[in-house]
């Protein structure tokens, strides 16, 4: 174990032992240790094999911005090890490597030559031969990706959500400058929300020895009324809505003013051997040391280009280990100050104007090779077992720049900070270049002040602290920085240089895909998948930015960033599915359909019964006796006022003006190009109330289309739908009428209540709109009526119907028998291209109405014009149902298509509806039907299969 | 009255942009359906190729526009509103009858009618 | 003007049938132990597991009850006309769109200036949609007075929790400072259109389309019990107050 002694601030609770495993072995650990922290603590260094070369990779950042630490937490693949919190008993597994961690046999692909893995390798090797693509598919599918999904579904499943919340405003990062902005714009009444992806607020603070300051932080914001969302990463910016993961949890946050003070992301340099176990950025040395109290190493090299790694490595003495030499980029001796002077006199040699050019070692650190940067030899070979770097910090612009956000290139620093900033974002601390810990806590109340203005807060003393924090601010930025900008790589022909430690792309991949031609950044992003792994560009953006500008000769401001894109931090895809919320509408007769055996599916958004396990045997039973059929799907609205009837004139091509109050017209609805769009029956209840009645799949879009020309025509009509107010259900076939009788208080004889009929009356004790309409060709009534009385009204009949020989029937039986009607279905029969005249029905186009309606014109035109195709029925030769969508063809050429296809039991043959060339569309013509291969021979009938003249409907 | 429309990050594009419905207030974009530019319905009998025209052609700007939008999840009403077409800016939103005066005569005339004026610039 | 086939309250029971409506919610709010009881002509869920264990739910996390069974009428008029008759039918008050006014036991909302649903309880349905008629009578233009009881599904979310439950399913902002009591928002709820009014401090109305009442109640079921909430009867229900009152004042007299 290499716990050190108690660390001020540590965030472990010794007195708590808890117990995983990792690999099958148990491991002990402290509450609040991390997987990583405690993995680390008891000796294991290889934490990952990468994801190309198998390399090995240790835990490097410790901030979960690297992809070194990849695990499997109970199954759940893509678990960062260095910022999961340990919990008992998890299960981890280590992930992309066979058969383990310490022995992997696909290590093969490191020591191979590296021409035989260019970049664009897998492009470039599997293309020939052809025949070979399904073996090569194989392996590749083997040998890419990370982890693996547990092979049962219940062990993939795991519960998400999602969670509105609005805000005025939304602070993304809880550093200093976070915690200050979130504080500042809660004071002046803002209602905020802050989020951070650390497990505590307190971004660098907490591990850099202020922990006591990021708590004081913390309880400021949160006596402020600010809720702190933590081990939340923001993951994108969308238009002002912005997706934080919490664990099982999706924030959808939708802030008026969004603060990003998501502060710098310390980079790695680029040197041979930079990935190796051991390697470590020194925020991640600094986290494990102050944090979780392990010792990360025995003896350490340090690496960097700023004070930052000399404060690591004065930490880290002061901790415990042993520092042996520090390599400090800036070649004026005097650049690390204070600090420099500390470690020399404590015996650590501090050597400016060197860098790291290696890291040795087989599996872990075992040496590192120091030298000039410019090249000029002073090359020094130091034994350790840490290597710690600090390659500059940049700036997390990421998702700032998503917000529209421009990034600027910092000379002085080598790195993109934010520049120009749309409305309603702001930008706070280290993003911004803020200089020191004063400007980067100054720069966070200023934001958040400014947020809170931008909403209508705030006084005249808070404007006047913002003109101040402003010019102080200023004078702050103008101090010098004394950071160097690191070489592109260092140490480039000791061996592989990694730019990218997700995509397993080394700094010569790079030069290489330039050399190809794609030298722009954008490009060889695309072709050498730089930036494009878990870390999202976190390690590698700078680096291949540099590369490309050493490259191709341009600064860096030239080459620019690639352009922004979430989720900035790995997410799993189940967090951003949330939960299955699918809206199903069920008929209030639904629960009795289901007892009694219906087959449910989908039919739009409704669950149908679509049979109750004998399709043919029901529609039998509706021609020889009665069915029953639930309607409640169609579509219903009520049309009122002095000009409803003038209105339906306008929509319809046919009259309803003059319809009589009581009786019933069907209507088609068409667009102003003159194509079928719905269809529909029209009762007249009175002078000024029509019931409509449209397709069950229409429902929503003729709302829309009765409510739009209304807004419009802005005539005196009110609308309603009540489709689902309303449950419905047909009643038809020879006994129907007597079924009637017994429960239905109006006189049923066909005198009294004839055909096209709409009456209100008693059902079952129930007020009912009673429609007589041929829906399925048999003598019939359509029985509208209270949902909440749904199943009463079906029970009631049912039960009435049982000596008559009812039975109940579902979707499938319907289509049958109104295709024996040839009843078309629009949607299936007609297309958008369909018209009244084509689809067999000019009758329904009035055009002798002397006012204008919808598709007038349109409908006048076809009427001259003979129909290149016509909708006809159509009986097959022999007993072979042809698919819905099958060809009719005419020779080789396709001629039209099978709309509605069934065997019909009643008729002993094969019938359908189909669009043909309209010169077959007369009655005994041949058509020929190309289904799945073969051809089959039908001929053309007009007239409906069954009743053909209407009488059984009117008797 | 025409009620404005919050822009989160005025002049760039945006998609996931919020509307004022005139009676509702303000939600997603989600919330809405989309009617398409208004396009009046010519008045008199068109020719044959007016009407094709105005069926199945659209001015498509790059730039403001007028259109429909129904307020689905909400009151059901239909309303109008000014978008840039650009950025997804929504200038205003207005019932049909409190929708200020068109300033470019365009938008009273059947949309495809006006297609041939649609510059290309 | 009767359309007494929208109307579920109009059935009449007799020797041979004797209707009793059903809400949408019935047979999931049966399945998650509900005791029914007929009121009102409707089979209602008046309780789960105990009054006792329905009021701690409601206490400490969200409660849901199935209100389908509430009367909602809607009046359709011209806008001068829908002012006139809503002060004439609710006491002088005045419609506000974004605000649901209580007047008369009733919820008046405005979706439109020209549009408003009405929610009563169950049994005061038709003399109140006699009241509107009459009022409706001296109208300049067409009114509409439509029962559409059963065009909504309802379901009431209370609670100190309740806000977080609606939060799983709806984008609505229904913060205290931006949907104060009586606040009113047509809008998508569960990705369906819907209505909510914010009835009290910590008790939300919701409706939706009848035929999604049974989906409705499965989503807020779904979140709710995650957050430790549970179903609850009418009974337990009627203990927490509509309006500004203090909501947990019968905390105590357990």
């Amino acid at each position: 174990m290499s716990r050190l002694p108690e660390q001020p601030g540590e965030r472990i609770s010794r007195s708590k032992t808890i117990s995983f495993r990792f690999d099958g072995k148990t491991v002990q650990a402290y509450e609040g240790d991390t997987i990583g922290s405690a993995l680390y603590a008891a000796g294991r260094r290889t934490f990952s094999r990468s994801f190309k070369y198998h390399r090995r990779r240790g835990l490097m950042c410790c901030a979960g911005q690297c992809p070194n630490c990849l695990v499997a937490v109970d199954g759940a693949p893509g678990v960062r090890a260095c910022t999961e919190p340990v919990r008992d008993g998890i299960d981890v597994r280590h992930m992309n490597a066979r058969p383990g961690l310490d022995f992997d046999v696909m290590r093969a692909t490191d020591l191979a030559p590296s021409a035989l893995t260019p970049p664009g390798f897998y492009y470039k090797t599997f293309i020939r031969p052809r025949r070979l693509w399904p073996v090569y598919e194989k392996v590749l599918r083997h040998a890419a990706g990370l982890g693996v999904l547990p092979k049962k579904q219940a062990e993939r499943e795991w519960r998400t959500e999602y969670r509105r919340r609005h805000a005025d405003v939304l602070v993304i990062g809880a550093g200093a400058a976070g915690l200050r902005a979130a504080t500042a714009a809660a004071e002046l009444g803002a209602d905020v929300v802050l989020c951070d992806e650390g497990p505590e607020p307190g971004g660098r603070l907490l591990a850099e020895g202020h922990h006591e300051r990021a708590r004081a932080l913390a309880d400021e914001a949160r006596s402020a009324g600010v809720e702190i969302l933590v081990n939340a990463p923001a993951l994108g910016y969308f238009d002002g809505l912005v997706p934080v993961w919490q664990g099982a949890t999706l924030h959808q946050v939708r802030a008026k003013q969004v603060v990003f003070a998501t502060g710098t992301i310390e980079q790695p340099l680029v040197f041979a051997g930079n990935d190796l176990p051991g390697v470590m950025l020194s925020d991640g040395a600094r986290r494990l040391a102050a944090l979780y109290a392990v010792r990360p190493g025995a003896r350490a090299v340090v690496a960097t280009t700023s004070d930052r790694g000399l404060e690591a490595a004065v930490a880290l003495r002061d901790a415990g280990v042993e520092i042996a030499a520090v390599a400090d980029l800036r070649p004026d001796a005097a650049a690390g100050g204070a600090l420099g002077d500390r470690l020399a006199a404590g015996g650590t040699e501090v050597l400016a104007g060197h860098t790291i050019l290696e890291a040795r070692g087989r599996t872990t650190v075992t040496g590192a090779v120091l030298g000039r940067a410019d090249g000029s030899g002073g090359e020094r070979e130091v034994d350790c077992d840490l290597v710690i770097i600090s390659g500059g910090a940049a700036p997390a612009t990421s998702l700032v720049a998503q917000a529209g956000a421009r990034t600027t290139y910092d000379a002085a620093r080598g790195v993109f900070r934010t520049g120009e900033l749309p409305d309603a974002v702001h930008a706070a601390g280290d993003l911004t270049g803020a200089v020191g810990g004063e400007a980067v806590r100054l720069s966070g109340s200023l934001a958040g002040t400014e947020a809170a203005h931008a909403l209508g807060l705030g006084d005249g003393a808070s404007r006047a602290r913002v003109q101040e924090a402003h010019r102080r601010l200023a004078d702050l930025n103008t101090q010098a920085v004394a950071v160097a900008v690191p070489p592109a790589v260092a140490g480039g022909e000791r061996g592989k240089c990694f730019a990218c430690f997700c995509e397993d792309v080394t700094a010569k991949d790079i030069k290489a895909s330039i050399a190809e031609g794609y030298d722009s950044i954008e490009l060889s992003k695309r072709y050498t998948t730089v930036t494009m792994g878990p870390c999202q560009g976190r390690m590698c953006q700078l680096t291949s930015v540099r590369v490309m500008g050493q490259e191709t000769g341009q600064t860096l401001e030239q080459v620019g960033l690639t352009t922004a894109r979430p989720p900035w931090s790995s997410v799993p895809m189940g967090a951003l599915a949330g939960r299955p919320i699918e809206p199903a509408k069920r008929s209030s007769i639904h629960g009795r359909h289901r007892e009694l055996g219906a087959k449910i599916l989908w039919a739009g958004d409704w669950r149908r019964a679509y049979d109750y396990g004998d399709p043919q045997g029901e529609a039998v039973a509706v021609q020889r006796a009665a069915g029953l059929i639930d309607v409640s799907t169609l579509g219903k609205m009520l049309v009122r006022g002095p000009e409803a009837g003038a209105f339906l004139d306008r929509l319809y091509p046919n009259r309803f003006s003059n319809l009589k109050p009581g009786r019933i017209r069907y209507g088609v609805i068409s667009s102003d190009a003159g194509r079928i769009v719905d269809d529909g029956t029209i009762c007249r209840l009175d002078d000024e109330t029509f019931y409509v009645t449209t397709t069950s799949s229409g429902a929503g879009a003729m709302e829309e289309w009765f409510g739009w020309w209304l807004a419009d025509w802005r005539m005196d009509v009110h609308m309603t739908d009540v489709t689902q107010a309303i449950a419905a259900v047909n009643l038809a076939g020879p006994r129907a009428r007597d079924i009637m009788a017994t429960v239905c208080d109006l006189d049923v004889s066909n005198e009294a209540f004839a055909y096209m009929d709409g009456k209100r009356g008693l059902v079952a004790g129930v007020p009912c709109l009673i429609l007589r309409i041929g829906f399925v060709g048999e003598v019939g009534y359509e029985i509208h009526y209270p949902a909440a009385h749904g199943e009463h009204l079906w029970d009631a009949l049912i039960a009435a119907g049982a000596e008559h020989g009812l039975r109940p029937f579902g979707l499938e039986p319907q289509r049958l028998l109104r295709l024996q009607k040839m009843h078309i279905l629009v949607g299936q029969d007609t297309d958008s291209e369909s018209t009244p005249f084509a689809a067999a029905m000019p009758w329904i186009v009035k055009l002798d109405k002397a006012d204008d309606f919808i598709g007038k014109w349109a409908l006048e035109h076809y009427a001259d014009v003979e129909p290149e195709t016509a909708l006809v029925g159509f009986t097959m030769a022999d007993g072979h149902v042809p698919t819905e969508g099958a060809v009719v063809v005419q020779g080789t050429t396709p001629a039209g298509q099978v709309t509605s296809s069934r065997y019909s039991p009643q008729l002993g043959r094969v019938i359908g509806l189909a669009w043909v060339a309209s010169s077959l569309a007369r009655d005994d013509a041949r058509i020929t039907i190309s289904d799945a291969g073969s051809t089959y021979e039908a001929t053309v009938q007009n007239k409906p299969f069954y009743d053909p003249e209407g009488e059984v409907l009117r008797s | 009255m025409p009620a404005p429309c919050p822009s989160p990050t005025r002049g760039a594009l945006v998609m996931s942009y919020l509307l004022t419905c005139p009676n509702c207030g303000v939600r997603e974009v989600t919330d809405f359906g989309y009617g398409g530019e208004i396009a009046a319905r010519p008045k008199e009998r068109p020719s044959f190729r007016e009407l094709n025209t105005y069926n199945y052609f659209r001015r498509n700007v790059a730039g403001v526009q007028r259109e429909w939008w129904f307020h689905r999840s909400g009151c059901r009403a239909w309303f109008v509103a000014e978008r840039d077409t650009r950025t997804n800016e929504v200038h205003w939103t207005a019932l049909p009858d409190q929708a200020p005066a068109a300033e470019e005569p365009s938008a009273q005339v059947p949309a495809g009618s006006a297609g041939g004026e649609a510059t290309l610039a | 003007m009767s359309f007494e086939f929208l109307a579920p309250g109009a059935a009449v029971p007799g020797d041979r049938f004797a209707p009793v409506a059903r809400t949408p919610m019935e047979r999931a709010a049966r399945a998650a132990g509900a005791r029914f009881e007929a009121r009102d002509g409707w089979t209602v869920a008046t309780g789960y597991s105990s009054l006792e264990q329905e009021r701690e739910a409601c206490r400490r996390a969200a409660g849901w009850a199935d209100v389908s069974h509430l009367g909602k009428l809607e009046l359709h008029a011209a806008a001068d006309d829908l002012a006139a008759i809503v002060a004439d039918a609710a006491g002088g008050a005045a419609l506000e769109l974004g605000t649901a006014t209580r007047a008369g036991d009733a919820w008046w909302l405005p979706l439109t200036t020209e549009r408003a649903l009405v929610v009563c309880e169950p049994a005061a349905t038709g003399s109140l949609r006699e009241r509107l008629e009459a009022a409706a009578a001296s109208a300049a233009r067409t009114v509409t007075v439509l029962d559409a009881t059963c065009k909504y599904a309802a379901l009431t979310l209370v609670g100190p929790l309740a806000r977080e439950v609606f939060a799983r399913f709806s984008a609505i902002d229904v913060r205290a400072r931006v949907l104060p009591v009586a606040g009113f928002r047509p809008g998508s709820i569960a990705r369906s259109p819907g209505l909510l009014v914010r009835e009290g401090e910590e008790r939300f109305l919701l409706m939706i389309g009848w035929a999604l009442g049974q989906y409705l109640w499965e989503t807020v079921a779904d979140a709710g019990a995650h957050l430790g909430g549970a179903p609850v009867g009418l009974d337990a229900l009627a203990e927490v107050a509509i309006g500004i009152a203090p909501v947990r004042e019968e905390a105590g007299r357990a």
